[in-house]
């Protein structure tokens, strides 16, 4: 591989574009394949079978060939809402396990530069927030400010939009007043009951970087079964 | 659905180039049994041996820093090695897991 192409890869997947890599292994040729875009000739004839491992989002050896295609598909959207001690720990798992975090805290003392550095911070209430991340099945919510007025309004977008994963810290008594809301705002049982409350697998910890590892062990573990 | 969790070796490996390392790129590309790393897992090795990342659980590790030395020594683009079920006289280069891998080494420049 060129580093010239190496470079081209890590560009890509840095600005979120879902794309694969062919590489021929016995002549260490490998070009990237991106939907509609067209192949040099020995890689074109293998086309159906490159759509086909790229559609499955799988990596492989083509059968009989010696053609190896790897696919590359974006992270996955984490929103947090509120800025606080927990989220600054779950800022350093997220990163190491590729999720693409974004921060919701209208709260301008909490959501500080200084407090997320190189982080996507957005100061409004979620409502606002919202309109400028695009979010769909495929994203999770991490609702950690327990307090009414900043999570509810996205638990509730999280639910419209089908979220794969939604948690919400609180102690049960939190949760059954947070899920007797939801209901009274229209929410049905079935997508109530979908939210992870009170949030994270039983640890037994107690430290915000204990909660973090709790939180982020369970939403590894919903991304799996999706 | 696959995942996207990702271990940025590609990222790591550029980072070495741009410090004018030699960088060889090690793929795992096919599995057969148990092993230990899926598919696409990746690891990188330079001239002198130093590595990051992996290809199975630290079986066969050693044995792949040495065929990406001999690879930019020899001045070869790439080359395809499998390892297959380890036996007690050749613990060191064999999958204690019993299962089988074909890991692909190319050289990037």
């Amino acid at each position: 591989m060129k580093h010239s192409q190496l470079k081209e890869i890590i560009k890509k997947k840095a600005s979120k574009i879902e794309f694969a890599i062919v590489t021929n292994l016995e002549n260490g040729l490998s070009e990237i394949y991106e939907p509609g875009k067209s192949l040099s000739k020995e890689f074109e004839i293998h086309k159906e079978q490159i759509d086909n491992f790229y559609k499955l989002k799988k990596n492989g050896v083509i059968e009989n060939t010696e053609i190896f295609i790897e696919t590359y598909i974006r992270p996955i959207k984490v929103i947090i809402v509120g800025a606080v001690h927990i989220a600054q720990y779950l800022v350093d798992f997220a990163k190491s396990l590729n999720f693409e975090i974004s921060i919701i805290d209208p709260r301008g003392y909490f959501a500080s530069e200084q407090r997320f550095p190189d982080m996507k911070i957005i100061n409004k209430w979620p409502d606002e927030a919202f309109k400028e991340i695009e979010t769909n099945e495929n994203s999770a919510l991490i609702a950690l400010t327990h307090d009414p007025k900043i999570d509810d309004p996205a638990l509730q977008h999280a639910l419209n939009k089908k979220f794969y994963y939604i948690g919400a810290l609180g102690s049960k008594k939190t949760h059954e007043n947070r899920c007797q809301r939801l209901k009274e705002a229209g929410f049905k049982n079935e997508q109530i009951n979908s939210i992870h409350g009170p949030i994270g697998i039983k640890l037994g910890g107690r430290s915000a970087p204990e909660i973090a590892l709790s939180i982020i062990a369970q939403l590894v573990s919903e991304t799996y079964k999706k | 659905m696959k995942n996207s969790f990702d271990e940025k070796i590609l990222e790591e490996a550029n980072d070495w180039l741009n410090a004018n390392q030699k960088v060889v790129l090690a793929t795992v590309i096919q599995t057969w049994g148990s092993s230990p790393r899926q598919v696409g897992s990746r690891m990188i090795v330079n001239e002198t041996g130093d590595f990051s990342g992996s290809v199975s659980g630290g079986c066969v590790e050693s044995a792949v820093v040495r065929e990406c030395i001999s690879l930019i020594k020899d001045n070869k683009p790439s080359k395809k090695i499998e390892f297959k079920v380890s036996n007690e006289s050749a613990w060191e280069v064999g999958l204690a897991c019993g299962g089988e891998i074909a890991v692909y080494l190319e050289q990037i420049n």
